[in-house]
């Protein structure tokens, strides 16, 4: 079983002051979205999304389902995930982090148990290993008493 | 160069298999999107993934890419449609990994021709952040051709 997934950007002009749109994608979910490099690479993103953005999406959802599937196999399902990702770009030189931290409210599991868990989801979800060239992929965990 | 930090947050409840969640952009505030496993595994996506976000990911900083190296070997851009498509397989031992990235570009753009755009698209390649991030598990392959 293979699962594409397919996106699509239109690009105009030049870098510094063209500027793109997510047009759209597979599942139709979202976009258009607008992307520009002045709203990437700002402090500031000035309301629109950036590849950065999106990674950080990628990585929280990619690390929820992973963890809640191991819970659950574990026999604990949660109960809730809040998870957020943080993903530190650095012009000229890449993505250089990616900070998960969660905190969770799963019945009937001890601290140990859950941080075992939590840290077998940041290793091995697929995202995480797609990224694994990130220097720094780090995780806060938390569990909810 | 000044660090850039971009944030989302996810909301998650239940298991993988019966489970649901909300995927939003903190720092832009442009999307809140549901997300849960038939959407990211079976063929008919109603609902966002990780490996759709990431196909976004890749298609944004690869046209930023493409848009900085033709303009560099001289060429001025109209318009860049960049379509990429994200693989998520079973590999044996392995589990689950994302094993493809396939970017698709048309261009439109003066004072580059084919030849030329096959080799800035590949410079771009090698440029692109994203590109050589995903590397670590999945191949990634482009091609391009200038729009007629």
């Amino acid at each position: 079983m293979a699962a594409e997934r397919r996106a699509s950007v239109t690009w105009k002009g030049d870098l510094r002051s063209g500027s793109g749109t997510i047009d759209e994608v597979g599942s139709g979910a979202f976009g258009p979205l607008d992307v520009s490099w002045d709203a990437r690479s700002d402090e500031s993103p000035g309301g629109k999304t950036s590849p950065e953005e999106l990674i950080a999406a990628a990585h929280a959802s990619c690390f929820s389902m992973a963890l809640a599937n191991g819970l659950a196999k574990a026999g604990n399902p949660p109960e809730r995930l809040e998870t957020s990702a943080v993903v530190t770009f650095v012009p000229g030189t890449g993505i250089t982090k990616s900070a998960l931290s969660v905190k969770a409210a799963v019945p009937g599991l001890d601290a140990e148990g859950f941080h075992a868990a939590a840290e077998d989801a940041r290793k091995n979800c697929p995202v995480s290993q797609a990224l694994a060239g990130v220097p720094e992929i780090t995780l806060d965990a938390s569990l909810d008493s | 160069m000044p660090r850039v930090v971009r944030q989302a947050a996810v909301a998650w409840e239940g298991s993988l298999s019966r489970g649901t969640g909300t995927a939003t952009a903190t720092s832009s505030g442009t999307f809140v999107l549901p997300i849960d496993l038939p959407s990211r595994i079976t063929d008919k996506p109603g609902k966002t993934s990780p490996e759709e976000l990431l196909a976004a990911a890749h298609a944004g900083c690869y046209s930023t890419s493409l848009a900085g190296e033709i303009a560099r070997a001289g060429g001025t851009v109209q318009s860049l449609d960049v379509m990429c498509t994200i693989t998520l397989d079973e590999v044996e031992g392995k589990g689950h990994l994302i094993v493809s990235s396939e970017l698709d570009v048309r261009a439109r753009a003066e004072g580059i021709d084919q030849a030329g755009l096959e080799q800035v698209a590949r410079k771009a390649d090698e440029g692109c952040t994203f590109s050589a991030l995903i590397r670590a598990s999945a191949s990634v392959s482009v091609r391009a051709e200038i729009a007629s």
